[in-house]
């Protein structure tokens, strides 16, 4: 009881405190004030609350698929946003004048979007248990520990990238995040093939030999990069696409900040 | 932007006409009780898209999850649940009930 519990809850928390500490980590390096995180939280908990009371209404949408096409939708919104957000952050950093107010709203709506999906299948999870008091205690220190296991793991990644040279900072935390985006779009295709929106293919390859998604090594890729063991070639091609289109947009905002830089004293 | 908003309708009417054509699909139907799954081995054709219809007859929610299938999906208490599988090669794919995941075990026989 209690190691599930803290597989279930270290898996959800270790996605969000990946983007929660590279996007806080890349706000520091960017001189933005750090109280978009204080709004996101206070957003994502109260989006996991709402998600999970109107869940039943949810899932009941689009013959029944309404559960995964609002997690795939929000996927897709988070990949969105992150694209947006690089396009900010190459720019801010390679001499482009940004908003940062702008920046910091897409960082929180990021987070928010992240603890709502995430943070929803906890409470459920622990909803489940709240009329079994026997269970309910080794299921919450399972959480509990789950939940330290996955913030620590954020704040190791938070203080790896505030302690680079901001030089090498941004670069190496925007190729993570597009890493996490590229997943991020994978997993919405593969939601949209689960509810029948997308053609069912059959896999790709099967890397579970060597690499299972279940292992610890497996949870810690699957939320670092997206790893996937049996992709299809419909994820496959999104989650290439995805951060071959993320690393376009920052080279593209780069390039336009250039100039900038370059102006003649 | 026109162009764009006339491309995200062939899109969706693209989505819209696979839905219409692949629409039946053979069911088969799963149920969880007291955290078990009935039945534990579910025998389903193979190389063929399938709509599996899962109850939940326990009053506490229960996750759907297979690492083989690739699927995963919350299945509230006293509630009812649709999830699209396959097509599978001939093969055995082993799900679970990830919230009670040492009872909720079973497994789909692709044949």
């Amino acid at each position: 009881m209690l190691l599930t519990s803290v597989i279930i809850v270290l898996r959800e928390v270790l996605e969000a405190a990946l983007l929660v500490s590279i996007l806080s980590a890349l706000s520091g390096i960017m001189g933005i004030s750090r109280h978009w995180l204080m709004w996101a939280f206070a957003c994502g908990f109260a989006g996991a609350v709402c998600y999970g009371l109107g869940i039943n209404t949810i899932s009941d949408l689009f013959d029944g698929t309404g559960q995964e096409l609002s997690s795939a939708a929000m996927q897709f919104l988070i990949y969105c946003l992150l694209i947006l957000f690089a396009f900010q952050a190459a720019g801010s950093v390679y001499g482009r004048e940004t908003s940062g107010t702008f920046t910091a709203a897409i960082m929180a709506a990021i987070i928010a979007l992240a603890i709502t999906r995430e943070g929803f299948e906890v409470l459920v999870y622990l909803s489940g248990f709240m009329n079994e008091w026997q269970q309910f205690l080794p299921v919450l220190t399972g959480a509990l520990i789950g939940a330290g296991l996955g913030i620590s793991t954020g704040a190791l990644i938070y203080y790896l990238f505030s302690n680079l040279p901001s030089r090498y900072a941004l670069p190496a935390g925007l190729c993570l995040l597009s890493l996490v985006a590229a997943g991020m779009l994978s997993q919405g295709a593969l939601l949209l093939i689960q509810a029948d929106w997308l053609p069912a293919q059959l896999p790709l390859w099967d890397t579970s030999p060597w690499l299972a998604e279940q292992s610890l090594s497996g949870i810690l890729l699957y939320a670092l990069i997206g790893y996937e063991a049996t992709p299809t070639a419909i994820q496959a091609t999104c989650y290439f696409g995805g951060l071959l289109l993320l690393l376009m947009v920052v080279l593209y905002a780069r390039r336009r900040s250039r100039p900038l830089h370059k102006t003649p004293d | 932007m026109r162009i764009l908003m006339r491309a995200a309708l062939i899109v969706l009417l693209w989505l819209a006409g696979i839905r219409g054509v692949l629409a039946d699909k053979p069911v088969f139907k799963l149920e969880i009780r007291n955290h078990l799954f009935f039945p534990e081995v579910l025998v389903v054709p193979a190389n063929t898209r399938i709509k599996l219809l899962v109850r939940n007859h326990d009053p506490s929610p229960e996750e759907f999850e297979s690492y083989e299938l690739n699927r995963e999906k919350v299945i509230m208490g006293k509630r009812n649940a649709v999830i699209f599988i396959g097509p599978l090669l001939p093969g055995e794919y082993p799900f679970f009930g990830e919230f009670h995941p040492e009872t909720a075990l079973g497994t789909v026989i692709a044949e």
